[in-house]
């Protein structure tokens, strides 16, 4: 392999390597990876983040209307 | 004087009428935020995919199909010369051997006919053989198959497809029982070296435009053999394995398209004919259901019910009503039982 895609390979290479046959769970007729598990909680999450984290104050200022 | 002078003032409805503003604005700055998170999302997806990397698994083709399996491959060709196999009993939109997907009377397969005509024995198998320049002899068969009675060529594939069923491929070379099966055998053993060569492949995309963009032909070929279907199995990409949403390997996948993979596990689609009309069905209905949330009494209920807005735009209750404020019957301020002046709203 040349030096310069080793480098790139390297580089910019996938460090986690995810193809690799995906793992399932099973609830009743309900069948999901891993990954669309991990994925659907991190939604859920960042859904739950979006209605808690407050929103950053406004101090208006007179005649902003 | 015209009608509206006397027109009665509608009655304010707190889940369809929105009051007038009256209280102070804020400045607001969209473009700051559009690009804020043009960025975050850039720098998101360039380290994920630096990280993780993307799924890339090499395409089936015919070529990789019949390297991969030949017996399938030729036991699939037989199917696409005797007009058994799945595509040549489609129907609509290939031809008319098949019952097109319906509910009652609805029929949009058959309404819109056959638009894009495949004869599995001419298209699959008999024209791109006869593409093969300096083959007298898988020439003269051809030749012979297309100068037979239908009643013969039936009886001819009929005894190959018994054949090719204990059919064996080693050293390069398919093996199928002898029989009475005429030319069969000799085109099916030259479509099988067609196929491995990766002709085939060429053969099935041609076309008369210049880049060969439509691959319906090949895909139906492969997706008659069951050599595509045990690889999407093994991927959890079937229909009954919620494929619609999953991906190869360990990625995720469109996790968004659950509820329409929801359907094929559930009855009536996963056991009937019509499965993919009727999901198409059920999630036109639920679109056209969201799309009509605001003007249906009860559903564009369910908001006010929840209190979720309270909960986003906590700090204004808590300044409207004060720290023991809230009420309990989850209006918002200012909602009166009747419908206020006009006036006017600006952003």
């Amino acid at each position: 392999m040349p030096a310069i895609a080793l480098v790139f390979t390297t580089l910019f290479g996938a460090l986690i390597d995810l193809n690799k046959p995906g793992n399932y769970i099973h609830w009743g007729f309900i069948q999901m990876s891993y990954g669309n598990l991990i994925v659907i909680i991190l939604m859920v999450v960042v859904f739950f983040a979006a209605i808690l984290i407050p929103f950053k104050t406004h101090k208006s200022k007179e005649g902003d209307r | 004087m015209s009608a509206d002078t006397h027109k009665k003032p509608k009655k304010f409805v707190q889940d369809r009428d929105a009051v007038a503003w009256k209280g102070r604005y804020e400045r607001y700055d969209i473009v700051k935020e559009f690009l804020i998170a043009l960025v975050v999302v850039a720098i998101l997806v360039t380290g994920l995919a630096v990280v993780f990397g993307s799924p890339d698994d090499k395409p089936v083709t015919v070529r990789s199909w019949s390297t991969a399996n030949p017996v399938d491959f030729a036991q699939t060709a037989i199917t696409e010369l005797d007009g058994t196999s799945g595509t040549a009993g489609y129907g609509p939109p290939y031809n008319e051997n098949g019952t097109a997907q319906s509910i009652g009377f609805i029929t949009p397969e058959h309404w819109l006919g056959v638009h894009h005509p495949i004869d599995t024995a001419n298209d699959f198998v008999l024209a791109p053989l006869s593409t093969l320049p300096n083959d007298p002899e898988v020439q003269a068969a051809v030749a012979e198959y297309r100068a037979a009675s239908s009643t013969q060529q039936a009886a001819w594939t009929a005894a190959y497809e018994k054949a090719v069923a204990n059919a064996t491929f080693t050293d390069g070379k398919l093996t199928v029982p002898a029989g009475d099966y005429g030319p069969v055998g000799t085109i099916v053993t030259a479509l099988t070296s067609m196929a491995r060569s990766g002709a085939l492949d060429g053969a099935l995309l041609a076309s008369r435009q210049f880049y060969g963009t439509d691959y319906t032909k090949p895909l139906l070929f492969i997706a008659d053999g069951q050599y595509l279907a045990s690889l999407a199995t093994k991927d959890h990409l079937a229909g009954d394995q919620w494929g619609m949403m999953n991906e190869t390997g360990q990625w995720p996948g469109q996790a968004w398209l659950w509820l329409y993979t929801l359907w094929y596990q559930v009855p009536p689609a996963n056991n009937s004919t019509n499965g993919d009309f009727q999901v198409f069905a059920i999630m036109i209905g639920l679109t056209i259901l969201l799309a009509l949330v605001p003007f249906i009494p009860g559903l564009r209920s369910i908001p006010r019910w929840t209190r979720v807005y309270r909960l986003i735009w906590r700090n204004h209750y808590r300044d409207v009503e004060g720290p023991g404020g809230g009420g309990t019957s989850g209006s918002p301020p200012q909602v009166e039982g009747s419908a206020p002046e006009p006036e006017p709203v600006s952003a």
